[in-house]
């Protein structure tokens, strides 16, 4: 062993930390230019009109099935934005460094999750209770559900009951791990960040003890998130899914809605982190490094989803029975046949093809090009689920006598406000971001201050790698 | 006389079985006929408590109704035969396939003996020689020459005695006449006293089962399965007028 | 906190060989008395095959029984190797360095025992080829693809492949080492084994680039191998129980669970035995017991998935055989005693950072994950096959009979003899790994605290 070591110094050139104190939290701290006041307007003129669209959707509906595509949109927005703050546990409670940048872009998809909660309870009002009938069919006949004997409304009060709480956990998340970040805004902002830093805050001096009980609390929310996302796509998924066709019993489903939002998480972190770069001046920050290696995980998932969607095709393709047969002409290859081969090209094949080269992941256009790719895929993929599913059995009386599906439904398509509704409510829950970013740094401040401590750039012989201190 | 080829042959006939369920007896008689003409391995008291016995055709007896007015009723159950079956698809060694008759049929020669076929069989109509079979001294002239005997570690199962149609096809042909509905019975219909079994050609228009088959008391055992049966049954009729199907 | 252990070549060298270049004294006596019982089960082998599997506690309709039970098993437990050399290595996390090798090991001796029972287990085994072999013989057909028994070996016989491939690349290295250190006929194996490996920077380059590699080729074998097993139980709607989606990420993260648990016994003997205090130590127990509790917790989410759905369909017969699975004696007592083991008593434990770090603690939790999965195998096959459909003049239970125990107890000494074997002429721990992250490592001083880091590749 060589007496002196291999690993030398190397110049940092990384932003000291009064650079990146004054960019994201200090006076010199840019106000919303006017490019992106316009796109916030245009935002909220598009919500508005999604809830002209929602307003519309009540007055001409001929049942279930026109909800469709509202449905779909929901669960789209669910994957999104409920998957996003998954990007910035996992790495977390794996300890690893480069995950620090993005951490904040990722948790801020907790705030679109409580306008989820909200939205959905339109939906509620054309979402079948469980013994719509029993009058009318006699003693307790129920549709077939998750609940089986639970009381009639149940998926109802606690669809909304349990994304209310994945919402609220999310923002204590998101909240916890912006503390140390509105303390530097309070003491380095003016004028109303400064005092919104000041109340948001709520005393935090970056004393030894309250960085341990910040790290506890972070652990905690993280913990309890992930435990929350994966229930609640298993019960929306279940609820507004699966058991609303008839015959349809597929035990994977919830999981392979949980890895489409993780995909989902990690796609919305990647464009979040491109338009930090193009918009919001963090190209110091976030870099090539975290494109590649959220792309690793993004091209993970992207094989994942082939993998769960297959394995559930499998058991339907070999069971041969009615129900197994019914199940795979409605998602596959009946009606929604060209919808399921373009969302396989979308999700998997071309995202995949895309990111299987090094150069291509390893930089900081190529991830982004995938991510929008994999988001437009999916919506289609939420849309050939949900829209299906609604309109599997039209009537109430008929889901609940029928145990499998007959008649295949027709191919729906989105009527003028159906498409209302479907760019109007995304429009919202980016809206909600964008407006909290308004106080919110882009790039938590205190993570990667934090990492500046622990990591330094250094030469190993004659490359440049980075030394990462363990302290725990 | 019209010399048909082995092509055109083979492939005219759907065969298949429907069993009346309200003549059924429970006698049994299937059971003893099909072990004597296939050389099926005895069932013994040993075999019977490894729970290996050996029934090509089974009774099934369900008892229905309340004190005093119980009654059985008795459901013969052997290889459906099915169009959809699920026997086929996981054979490793193609030893089971559906063949143009609409039978599914068993090459002994091939079996590895993996069992899977027999996992697949939703009627449990399949049946493993764990051990090579044993026959005593004074039934082995009863052993049927047309028929082989399975070593172990092979399935077997009803073949709809497809020694007896191919010699049926062959005879007729031999004669010079078309096969008429009847002139091929397999073991269970022939002994079967109250003709609850009947065998024949669904692709022949007149023939018994083709009539029997547009019965209203029709019906195909585990039909959420999807299997196809090639084997129906009509329903027990009560005495109030009810049909009884199934084993409810 | 970590405490790094400086460690410079000599110390590595000689601790990591001592059992290659002397043997230690109680390597002899266990080998032989594993020998005893893998003959044993050799002779057992013998006689099924000689009479018949009637010799079995196989019936009619629990066509299958203990041996796929086990068989399923094993797969499960060599899914160890992909998880920790192949994920770890391509996320540079450092602690896999010492269990590495230990992990691949168990991979490919627990494949060559896995492949052992489908095989013994069919009725006429001397026409297995047929079976396994993509080749139409005298016979003019091919194995039938559409049966998930014809992708099995394909996909073990692939991953088999691949893990020996990947050992032995990893192994280079070392065995350069000892060509370097030995004499005699042990010299000559081991430069024909080494290659001709000098250590030169092009070999180093092509060694590291050959292992990326085969890690990231592993990575979707490691998924479909046991995707693939578990299809074999998925396609059949005829069984209850079996025909579930869930099975094919239910089967993985269970052997995932199942081979990372049998990774920490494995390593907590390696210590115990070879008195590898330096190399392996409590934080590495530390590391994967976190992993193993992220793992079980999925692995509990998609359990209570297949047993919900168990009775979501509300088919009279599915419900049934989940009664039976859950309440019905002795069906309860085996499934009380397989979520304990498998999951209520281990993972609750893990929490504790006195239990991760205890390596005793650890070892026993272990063994009792890998006895609980066993049993969840178990109930999973033997209960839908002894309560197929509602024919219920065929539905019977399943006595295993001594000669399956008997090679049970098999397998497990066949891959302990095989390990131990493996022991005595390739060493356990990578050494090139050791260096290399003894080399890879220094001390950095942040304000008044020492502590180790490590470097991390930024492409």
């Amino acid at each position: 062993m060589a007496t002196t070591s291999l690993i030398t110094d190397a110049p940092d050139d990384r932003p000291s930390n009064i650079e990146s104190t004054a960019l994201l939290a200090g006076e010199g701290r840019t106000a919303a230019g006017t490019g992106l006041k316009r796109f916030m307007w245009l935002l909220a003129a598009l919500s508005v009109i999604g809830f002209v669209g929602i307003v519309f959707r009540f007055i001409n509906d001929d049942g279930r099935q026109d909800w469709g595509f509202y449905a779909a949109t929901l669960a789209w927005m669910l994957t999104i934005f409920g998957g996003a703050p998954m990007v910035a546990i996992a790495p977390a409670l794996a300890k690893a460094d480069w995950v620090r940048p993005v951490a904040r872009i990722a948790s801020l998809g907790a705030i679109a999750t409580a306008i989820i909660a909200l939205l959905m309870i339109p939906l509620l009002f054309k979402f079948p209770a469980l013994t719509q009938f029993s009058e009318v069919l006699g003693d307790d006949v129920r549709r077939r559900s998750i609940w089986f004997d639970s009381p009639s409304y149940a998926p109802h009060f606690w669809n909304v009951l349990i994304l209310l709480t994945l919402a609220l956990v999310g923002m204590a998340m998101a909240y916890v791990m912006a503390i140390p970040d509105f303390a530097a805004i309070r003491d380095h902002g003016t004028g109303w960040k400064q005092r919104w830093g000041k109340k948001l805050a709520r005393g935090f001096y970056g004393r030894a003890q309250q960085w341990e009980w910040l790290k506890m609390r972070i652990g905690i929310t993280g913990a309890l998130y992930f435990a929350m996302l994966l229930y609640t796509n298993f019960t929306f998924s279940l609820d507004f899914a699966v058991s609303l066709v008839p015959g349809w019993k597929d035990s994977l489903f919830p999981f392979y809605h949980t890895i489409t939002t993780f995909q989902a998480g990690i796609a919305f972190t990647i464009i979040g982190v491109w338009a930090a770069r193009r918009w919001g001046g963090m190209n110091k920050y976030v870099g090539h490094e975290q494109m590649w290696s959220l792309g690793k995980f993004m091209l993970a998932t992207t094989l994942l989803w082939f993998y769960f969607f297959y394995s559930s095709f499998i058991v339907f393709w070999y069971g041969r029975s009615d129900s197994d047969s019914a199940t795979i002409k409605l998602l596959v290859s009946g009606p929604y046949i060209y919808l399921f081969w373009t969302v396989f090209f979308l999700v998997f094949l071309i995202p995949w093809w895309i990111m299987i080269w090094n150069k291509v992941r390893d930089s900081v256009w190529g991830p982004p090009i995938a991510a929008f790719i994999i988001l437009f895929g999916l919506f289609l993929d939420r849309i050939r689920i949900y829209v299906a599913s609604w309109s599997a059995v039209p009537d109430d009386l008929e889901l609940a006598t029928t145990s499998i599906l007959q008649d295949m439904p027709n191919t729906m398509w989105p009527d003028v406000f159906d498409v209302f509704i479907m760019v109007g409510l995304p429009a919202l829950g980016l809206l909600s971001i964008l407006l909290v970013t308004r106080l919110v740094p882009l790039v938590s401040l205190w993570e990667i201050q934090q990492s500046r401590l622990i990591t330094k750039p250094v030469r190993f012989l004659r490359s440049h790698v980075q030394l990462v201190g363990k302290p725990d | 006389m019209v010399t048909e080829t082995a092509a055109q042959r083979v492939s005219s006939h759907k065969w298949g079985m429907v069993v009346d369920v309200d003549r059924c007896t429970g006698c049994q008689a299937c059971v003893m006929a099909c072990q004597a003409e296939n050389n099926i391995p005895l069932s013994t008291e040993d075999i019977y408590r490894q729970k290996r016995t050996f029934a090509w055709i089974r009774v099934e007896r369900y008892w229905y109704g309340d004190f005093p007015d119980v009654k059985a009723r008795f459901i013969p159950i052997m290889c459906q035969h099915c169009e959809n079956a699920p026997c086929e698809p996981v054979c490793p060694v193609f030893a089971t396939y559906h063949n143009t008759e609409g039978m599914n049929v068993q090459i002994y020669n091939r079996c590895v003996g993996t069992r899977y076929c027999a996992n697949g069989c939703p009627y449990n109509v399949r049946f493993f020689n764990y051990w090579e079979p044993v026959w005593p001294v004074s039934l082995r002239n009863q052993l049927n020459p047309d028929v082989t005997v399975r070593s172990r570690g092979i399935m077997e199962k009803c073949s709809f005695c497809v020694q007896r149609i191919r010699r049926g096809v062959r005879e007729a042909a031999r004669d010079g006449h078309d096969l008429h509905d009847g002139d091929i019975g397999t073991a269970c219909t022939d002994a079967c006293p109250t003709d609850a079994l009947v065998f024949g050609d669904y692709n022949d228009k007149n023939s018994r089962v083709s009539i029997m088959a547009k019965d209203d008391r029709k019906y195909t055992h585990l039909d959420a399965l999807n299997t196809d049966p090639n084997v129906l049954y009509l329903a027990q009729v009560d005495a109030t007028g009810g049909a009884h199907g199934g084993h409810d | 906190m970590q405490q790094r252990r400086i460690l410079d070549e000599f110390t590595v060298n000689h601790e990591l060989l001592r059992g290659n270049l002397a043997t230690p004294k109680w390597w002899l006596p266990t080998v032989l008395g594993l020998l005893v019982v893998v003959l044993f089960g050799f002779t057992l082998m013998g006689i099924m095959f000689n009479r018949g599997l009637g010799v079995t506690g196989l019936s009619r309709p629990v066509y299958w029984g203990l041996f796929i039970t086990t068989f399923v098993f094993w797969v499960g437990i060599s899914h160890a190797g992909i998880m920790i050399s192949a994920i770890l290595r391509l996320t540079q996390a450092e602690w896999r360095r010492p269990v590495t090798r230990a992990a691949e090991l168990l991979t490919v001796f627990s494949l060559l025992t896995a492949l052992f029972f489908p095989l013994i287990h069919a009725g006429r085994p001397w026409r297995i080829f047929y079976w396994i072999t993509p080749y139409d013989f005298a016979r003019g057909i091919f194995p039938n693809a559409r049966s998930p028994l014809v992708w099995d070996p394909f996909a073990i016989g692939t991953y088999l492949t691949g893990s020996t491939l990947f050992l032995y690349v990893a192994l280079l290295p070392d065995l350069g080492v000892l060509r370097d250190r030995t004499t005699g006929w042990k010299r000559s194996f081991y430069t024909v084994a080494s290659l001709g490996w000098r250590g030169n920077p092009r070999q180093w380059r092509l060694q590291t680039v050959a292992g990326i590699l085969l890690s990231a080729l592993m990575l979707p074998i490691f998924v479909s191998v046991h995707s693939i097993v578990s299809w074999d139980f998925a396609v059949t709607p005829a069984v209850e129980g079996w025909h579930s989606t869930v099975f094919a990420p239910y089967f993985v993260v269970g052997a995932v669970h199942s081979g990372v648990s049998a990774v920490v016994t494995m390593m907590a003997l390696m210590r115990w035995l070879w008195g590898w205090d330096n190399y392996i130590r409590p934080e590495h127990f530390d590391a994967l017991a976190r992993l193993l509790i992220v793992v079980a917790c999925a692995w509990l989410a998609l359990t209570f998935a297949e047993l919900i759905f168990g009775v979501y369909s509300l088919e009279a017969p599915e419900r049934a055989l989940r009664e039976m699975q859950m309440f019905e004696w002795p069906w309860n007592l085996l499934f009380i005693i397989f979520f304990l083991t498998g999951f209520a008593i281990p993972v609750p434990l893990w929490f504790f950072k006195r239990v991760r770090n205890n390596i005793a603690m650890m070892f026993w939790t272990s063994i009792l994950v890998n006895i609980g999965m066993w049993l969840e195998r178990f109930l999973i096959i033997v209960p839908g096959l002894s309560r197929k459909q509602p024919f219920v003049f065929t539905w019977d239970s399943y006595q295993v009979s001594p000669l399956e125990w008997g090679l049970l107890l098999w397998s497990f000494a066949w891959v302990m003899m095989l390990m131990l074997l493996f022991s005595k002429f390739f060493p356990l721990i990578p050494l090139f790994e050791t260096k290399e992250s003894q080399v890879f490592t220094t001390d950095v001083q942040i304000g008044r605290v020492t502590m180790p880091a490590v470097i991390r590749e930024l492409d």
